[in-house]
């Protein structure tokens, strides 16, 4: 695998450089927050950041999405889909775990049987530059629960380690090599390599917060009537922020909007939060209380999501955690299950 | 490849209205591009998505059997916003459709076997795609004995008037229609569904019953198959849920680890006690 040792301080002119080829995602300061977005010739790459609010999942999956256009003739719509090509893209600085949660994704957007376009032709387009938590960025993180490290390579295509002085850059895939040129021509030795394992060993020790996540699939299997999904919901506002900052949470809607004779078709996400979503015309909702929505979003991420592709669908950022208003920690949800 | 979110070009060829309240219309479409229809290729008991532009889409069970070339069916009831458009519609419009999609009644299952069709109300649809399938002549030897037991709250409400009629007249069919109520001018059986059920009594050797409809039927259906002994893995439904994509990724219509919409609609009762209640 090629590796190269850069200088901390170059990190932000690479990735300005790369805007000249590229349209570079890269964290930047918005306000309070720190935000995935393209980066534009003034703005400043912010790499000392903690994790970014958002997931950065919206650089496949945006929060609305054009998926067709039409125009009204004499007799009806006229219409043609509307899979842009997407621009060759570099998803600069991403932290492991939502890294991670590409991987989830691809598996439910490109399925053998069916493809979702629009999601992978950005995914495909785009080369994943992930930047390891050398020191975990919050309490409430819990990667190394959920199949994942601070310090890991999974979903990227290039891998940088802070290791002191310098940053590693690790060359994952032919994707990530492709693009080696940029991060200069200082061949990392083997004392690298060593330091790297050390600070990836004590990374991933120093991350305390810790879920049975594995443990629970089969209790989940079986306590779906379990009187203890009563106990989660009431104080839930429904307002689905848990599910709109989670980087594995895909659900979305699909609605058209016209304006004078043309429209188009989009995608917005939505949320099994939200007591509409899977109300039917009827007016009969299979999930009719929070409890149930509840129910499914645990399921979902614990138990659906290992049923279908053997995978659990939490990566351990703790966004959930840290920014729902009434403190629902799913954590301790996972945690109560495992003692059903 | 197709795009599964893009709906082929279709025209309304033709609009039947079929019950006395007007508010269920069989629409057939004609695919604007003749080779659409090839890659349209679908089996009884599958949907497709209607795609009114500026409205939305709504998934509708295919209403036409696969043996019908040249066009494709659906029998939709009024109900919400694009359902509604779709009644405003005239012969000749432009619009688009989406599909198939599902799963299917399980066809090969059913091959050698004899088959109990029960529906009840409007959900008759997917149903009445199976029935005309397995009575088409390139199929009709690869079944048993076909047993039909239809149900309506009243004559005007009963769907496909003219094949029924059709139907009663053959002797490979045992063709039951019933009505809650009948009128001055009924002379059919009168009854619910289940009461039918009982009364025709069909025989669980080597047979399957396919069973759709309004849950009340369904669950007083239900435990008269049970007592006439059949199993839970002969006996067929199909779940509806609230849908958008149809193709298992817009994450709303899944009962426990399978999305309705890919995974189904179609499920066997013994596949339905595998997932969670929830529908
Ligand atoms: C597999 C399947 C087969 C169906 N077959 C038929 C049929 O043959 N004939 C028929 O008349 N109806 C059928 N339905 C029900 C039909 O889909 C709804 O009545 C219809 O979507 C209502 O849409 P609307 O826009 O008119 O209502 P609105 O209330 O305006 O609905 C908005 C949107 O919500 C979704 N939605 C709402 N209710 C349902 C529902 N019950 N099921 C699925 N999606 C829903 C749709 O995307 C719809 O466009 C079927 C549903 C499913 C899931
Ligand atoms: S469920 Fe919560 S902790 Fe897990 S990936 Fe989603 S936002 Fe992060
Ligand atoms: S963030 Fe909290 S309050 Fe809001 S929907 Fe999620 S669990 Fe409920
Ligand atoms: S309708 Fe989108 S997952 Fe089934």
């Amino acid at each position: 695998m090629e590796k190269r040792l850069i200088k901390k301080d170059a990190l932000a002119g690479i990735a300005k450089k790369m805007t000249e080829g590229f349209l570079v995602w890269a964290p930047v300061k918005k306000e309070d927050n720190v935000i995935f977005a393209p980066l534009g010739k003034s703005d400043e790459p912010f790499f000392s950041y903690l994790n970014s609010k958002n997931a950065p999942k919206n650089v496949f999956f945006p929060h609305t999405e054009t998926m067709m256009k039409y125009t009204r003739t004499g007799q009806g719509m006229a219409f043609s889909s509307e899979v842009k090509k997407a621009d060759k893209s570099v998803l600069f600085g991403v932290r492991p775990c939502d890294a991670h949660s590409f991987v989830l994704l691809d598996k439910l957007f490109d399925q053998e049987k069916y493809k979702d376009e629009y999601y992978i032709a950005k995914r495909q387009n785009t080369t994943v530059i992930s930047l390891a938590c050398v020191t975990p960025p919050y309490t409430s993180c819990f990667c190394t629960s959920v199949d994942g490290e601070p310090v890991s390579s999974d979903g990227a295509d290039i891998l940088l380690t802070d290791i002191g002085g310098d940053y590693l850059a690790e060359f994952i895939t032919p994707k990530g090599e492709a693009l080696a040129k940029y991060f200069g021509d200082t061949k990392a030795d083997a004392q690298a390599d060593a330091k790297k394992a050390d600070i990836a060993a004590k990374a991933k020790e120093a991350i305390k917060s810790k879920i049975p996540a594995h443990e629970v699939k089969p209790i989940l299997d079986v306590n779906f009537d379990n009187p203890f999904w009563n106990t989660i919901h009431s104080k839930c506002l429904a307002c689905g922020t848990c599910t709109y900052l989670c980087p594995t949470c895909h659900c979305f809607d699909i609605s058209d909007e016209v304006k004078g004779s043309d429209g188009v078709r989009i995608r917005s996400w939505d949320s099994c939060m939200f007591p509409m979503f899977t109300k039917e015309t009827s007016g009969h909702n299979p999930r009719s209380s929070q409890k149930e929505r509840w129910r499914q979003r645990t399921m979902h991420k614990f138990k659906y999501y290992v049923d279908m592709f053997n995978a659990i669908s939490c990566v351990g950022c703790g966004r959930c955690v840290m920014y729902c208003p009434v403190n629902i920690d799913i954590r301790k949800i996972v945690e109560d299950i495992s003692k059903l | 490849m197709q795009n599964p979110y893009v709906p082929y070009p279709v025209v309304v060829d033709k609009i039947i209205t079929e019950v006395d309240t007007k508010d269920i219309k069989t629409f057939r479409f004609k695919f604007v591009n003749p080779e659409d229809e090839k890659k349209y290729a679908y089996i009884p008991g599958q949907f497709g998505e209607l795609s009114i532009f500026g409205k939305g889409e709504s998934p509708i069970g295919i209403a036409s059997s696969p043996t019908q070339k040249g066009y494709v069916e659906f029998t939709v009831m009024k109900a919400g916003v694009v359902t509604s458009a779709l009644h405003e519609m005239e012969e000749g419009t432009l619009m688009g459709l989406r599909g198939p999609l599902g799963n299917s009644w399980p066809l090969e299952f059913l091959q050698g076997k004899n088959i109990v069709i029960v529906g009840g109300g409007f959900a008759f649809t997917t149903l009445r795609s199976l029935i005309n399938y397995m009575l088409h002549e390139d199929n009709r030897k690869r079944f048993g004995n076909i047993t039909v037991i239809y149900g309506a709250r009243n004559p005007g409400l009963l769907l496909y008037k003219d094949e029924l009629a059709e139907w009663a007249k053959r002797a490979d069919l045992n063709l039951n229609v019933t009505v809650d109520k009948g009128d001055a001018t009924w002379k059919g059986k009168e009854g619910f569904v289940p009461a039918v059920c009982k009364e025709v009594a069909p025989n669980k050797e080597n047979a399957v019953a396919v069973i759709c409809g309004p849950p009340v039927m369904i669950r007083f259906t239900l435990p008269v198959f049970f007592e006439l002994g059949f199993s839970k893995e002969n006996i067929i439904t199909s779940l509806e849920m609230r849908m958008k994509c149809g193709i298992g990724k817009c994450g709303r219509c899944n009962v426990g680890s399978k999305y309705v919409c890919k995974d189904g609609p179609v499920f066997s009762l013994a596949e339905l006690d595998k997932l969670t209640p929830e529908y």
